[in-house]
C-alpha cells in the first residue's frame, strides 16, 4: 500500500503516479479520493459547508434576521424549504448563514487552542526538569474536568458572545493538545539542529518557535482537525444553553433552543433541520481529520 | 503492587488540591460577587452598608487565604458549608441531585457498554466487510449527533408516535421503579449512544491490533476453536483500553450530562452547576468542581491500578 501521496514520496518519480498534464497538488486529490473514500465524503461536506459560509449572503433565499408574523411555523414548502419558525424568520437562511458562525467558531477555537496548547507542549518539553513537571501537573489538574464543564465555567465567567465563546471553547483544548505535543517534542529536543542551535546562543523563544514547532506539525494538525468537529459541537451545545451566540444571530444550536422542543409537536422542521445541519458538519469534519491522521501519522495507520 | 497502590494514591492528593485552588481563584476573580449580584437583581439602589453587612455574613470579608483556609478544613472534616444562595448545606443540595444524575449515568454505562462490545468485536473481525463499514458509519454518526439534538428527536417520536411524553417529575426509583424509568431512560438513551460511539471505535481499533499478535496466531495454529481464541486469548488483552474508555466518559458523564439535563427537564448535577456558577454561589460551585474532578481523579487511580493488576510490567517499572 502506497500511503504517502505521490509527490511528497521521493523514490517515486511523479509522472508515473500523477495523471499527465494534471498539476500536482490535483494528483495528489485524486489519490487521496481513491484511498480514502470515506475521507473524500468527509472533505465534500467541509466543501459544502465553507461555500455555504463564503456565499451566504447569494445563497440564502431571505434575510436570516427579517421576521415576517404573517409566516409563522410554516410547514416545509416550495417558498420556505425548511420552513419558518416562532418569528416566521425562513429556516433554510437561518441554516445557511449558521455555517458562518460554525465555521468561525470551530476555526477560531481550534486554532487558537491548538497553536498555544501546542507552544505549551514544546515549551515544556524544551526546558524539561522543574518546568516540564510544574506544567504536566498543571495540565492533570485542567484536564481532570470535563470539556464542556470547563467551557461552560470560562463562558459563565466572560460572558457570552462570539469572542468569549471561542476561548472558552479553545481553553479545554490546550491541555490535550500540549500532552500529545510534548511527547514528540520530547524527542526533537535531543537531536542535532536544536543542540546546534542552542550553540548558536539562539534564544529560548527563537528556539522554540523557529526550531521546534515546525517539527510537530504532524500531531498538530491531527489534532486540530479532531477539535474541529469538536468545536462545532460545543459552540452548538453552549449556545443551545443560551451561553454561546445570542439572539438574532443564526447559529444551529441556538436554532433549536426554546421555541424547537415547545412546538416540537406542532412544527418539528425546527428541531430536525438545524440538529442535522449539525450533525452533517460534525461528520464531515470527523471523516476528514481521520483520513488525514491515517495519512500523516504512519503509526496510527494500521486500523 | 501495595506499594504502587500506595505511592499512586499519594499522587492524587496534589492533582485535587490543583483543582481546589484552581476553582477557589478563578470563582474570585470573575466580576461581580453573589451579594452583589443578588441586590443588584432586585433593582432598588442598596446601601453599601448592606452590602458590607451582607459580605461579613458569609465570610467574604475575610482575607483570601483565610477564606481558603477555612474551606479546606471543612472539606477535610467533609464539611462543604452552606450554599451561598439558598442557604442550606452544599452536601444536601448535591445529594438530591447525585441520585438522578448518577442513575443516567450509570444505565447510559450500561447500554453503551452492553452496545460496543459486541459492535466492535464483530467490526473487527469482519474488518473491511459491509459490516465493518456499518458500524464505522453508525459510530462516527454518534459521534457527529449532539446528544441534545438525539434528545429532542426521541421527544419528538414519543410525541408523534405515542402521543404521550416521559413524567416532568422526579420519582427515586425505591418509590415507584416504573415512573422514575420510564423518565430517566430517555435521556440515558440519548448520551448513551454517543458513549456507544467513542467505546466501539476503541473496541474495534484494540481488538484490530491484538489479532494481529503472535500468541492468536499460536492459539490459531494449535487448532483452537476460534470462539476461544477470540474470547479468552485476544479479548481479554483488547478489553483494557476498552475499559479505560468507559471509565473516562463515566466520569464524565456524571458532571457532563449539562446540555441533555436541559433538554429532558432534569434538575441534575449539570443543571445545578450551571446555575450556581451563574450565581455566583462560590460554596455550591466549589464543591461541585472538586466533586466532579475528584470523580475523574479517582477513575483514573482505579483504571491505572487495573492496568498495574493486569500487566506486572507497569508494577515493576
Amino acid at each position: 500500500m502506497a500511503a504517502t501521496p505521490p509527490h511528497m514520496d521521493a523514490t517515486l518519480p511523479r509522472v508515473e503516479t500523477t495523471p499527465v498534464g494534471l498539476p500536482g497538488w490535483l494528483g495528489t486529490v485524486i489519490w487521496f479520493a481513491r484511498k480514502k473514500p470515506l475521507g473524500t465524503a468527509g472533505a465534500l461536506v467541509v466543501v459544502v459547508m465553507v461555500v455555504g459560509a463564503v456565499f451566504s449572503n447569494v445563497l440564502a433565499p431571505y434575510n436570516p434576521l427579517d421576521t415576517n408574523y404573517a409566516a409563522m411555523l410554516q410547514a416545509p414548502s416550495a417558498s420556505h424549504w425548511l420552513g419558518t419558525d416562532t418569528f416566521g424568520r425562513d429556516i433554510l437562511s437561518r441554516i445557511i448563514y449558521g455555517s458562518r458562525t460554525a465555521l468561525f467558531v470551530g476555526l477560531g477555537a481550534s486554532i487558537l487552542g491548538s497553536t498555544i496548547g501546542a507552544v505549551i507542549g514544546v515549551a515544556s518539553a524544551y526546558f524539561g526538569g522543574w518546568v516540564d513537571l510544574m506544567v504536566q501537573r498543571l495540565i492533570d489538574i485542567v484536564m481532570s474536568f470535563p470539556i464542556i464543564v470547563l467551557a461552560l465555567a470560562v463562558v459563565s465567567i466572560l460572558g457570552s458572545g462570539i469572542t468569549n465563546l471561542i476561548l472558552a471553547i479553545a481553553i479545554p483544548f490546550m491541555p490535550r493538545i500540549a500532552r500529545v505535543v510534548r511527547a514528540s517534542a520530547l524527542a526533537i529536543r535531543e537531536t542535532p539542529y536544536v543542540d546546534a542551535a542552542r550553540a548558536m546562543g539562539f534564544s529560548h523563544a527563537r528556539i522554540i518557535v523557529r526550531h521546534m514547532l515546525p517539527n510537530v506539525v504532524a500531531p498538530y494538525l491531527i489534532m486540530l482537525t479532531a477539535f474541529l468537529g469538536q468545536a462545532i459541537l460545543l459552540e452548538a451545545s453552549l449556545s443551545f444553553l443560551g451561553l454561546g451566540v445570542t439572539e438574532p444571530t443564526p447559529a444551529w444550536g441556538l436554532m433549536l433552543r426554546g421555541a424547537a422542543v415547545e412546538f416540537a409537536e406542532r412544527a418539528p422542521w425546527m428541531g430536525i433541520f438545524p440538529g442535522l445541519a449539525i450533525s452533517a458538519a460534525v461528520f464531515g469534519f470527523n471523516l476528514f481529520g481521520d483520513s488525514l491522521r491515517d495519512v500523516l501519522d504512519p503509526k496510527l495507520r494500521t486500523s | 503492587m501495595q506499594r504502587y497502590i500506595i505511592k499512586r494514591f499519594l499522587l492524587m492528593i496534589p492533582t485535587l488540591l490543583g483543582v481546589a485552588v484552581l476553582v477557589f481563584v478563578l470563582m474570585r476573580v470573575v466580576p461581580g460577587d453573589i451579594v452583589e449580584l443578588r441586590y443588584t437583581l432586585e433593582g432598588t439602589a442598596v446601601s453599601d452598608e448592606l452590602l458590607a453587612q451582607e459580605r461579613a455574613r458569609l465570610g467574604l470579608d475575610k482575607p483570601v487565604v483565610e477564606q481558603f483556609a477555612t474551606w479546606m478544613w471543612g472539606i477535610v472534616r467533609f464539611d462543604f458549608g452552606k450554599s451561598m444562595w439558598t442557604d442550606n448545606p452544599v452536601k444536601d443540595e448535591i445529594a438530591l441531585r447525585l441520585q438522578l444524575s448518577l442513575q443516567v449515568a450509570i444505565m447510559a454505562t450500561i447500554f453503551a457498554t452492553l452496545l460496543s462490545i459486541p459492535l466492535g468485536i464483530l467490526a473487527a473481525l469482519k474488518q473491511d466487510t459491509w459490516v465493518d463499514y456499518a458500524i464505522r458509519v453508525f459510530s462516527i454518526a454518534g459521534l457527529a449527533m449532539p446528544s441534545f439534538w438525539l434528545g429532542i428527536l426521541i421527544i419528538l417520536g414519543l410525541l408523534i408516535f405515542f402521543r404521550w411524553l416521559p413524567p416532568m417529575f422526579y420519582t427515586p426509583f425505591w418509590v415507584n421503579p416504573w415512573e422514575n424509568m420510564s423518565q430517566l431512560i430517555w435521556p440515558a438513551l440519548a448520551v448513551g449512544y454517543r458513549y456507544s460511539a467513542v467505546a466501539t471505535r476503541m473496541t474495534r481499533s484494540s481488538m484490530l491490533e491484538v489479532l494481529r499478535e503472535d500468541y492468536v496466531r499460536t492459539a490459531r495454529a494449535k487448532g483452537l476453536w476460534e470462539n476461544m481464541v477470540i474470547v479468552r486469548h485476544a479479548m481479554k488483552n483488547a478489553i483494557l483500553p476498552v475499559i479505560t474508555v468507559l471509565g473516562l466518559e463515566f466520569a464524565f458523564l456524571v458532571g457532563g450530562l449539562v446540555v441533555t439535563e436541559q433538554v429532558f427537564n432534569l434538575n441534575g448535577l449539570g443543571m445545578l452547576f450551571v446555575e450556581s456558577v451563574a450565581r455566583r454561589d462560590y460554596t455550591m460551585t466549589q464543591a461541585l468542581v472538586v466533586l466532579v474532578g475528584f470523580t475523574f481523579i479517582l477513575v483514573n487511580f482505579a483504571i491505572d491500578i487495573m492496568y498495574a493488576w493486569f500487566d506486572p510490567r507497569i508494577r515493576y517499572g
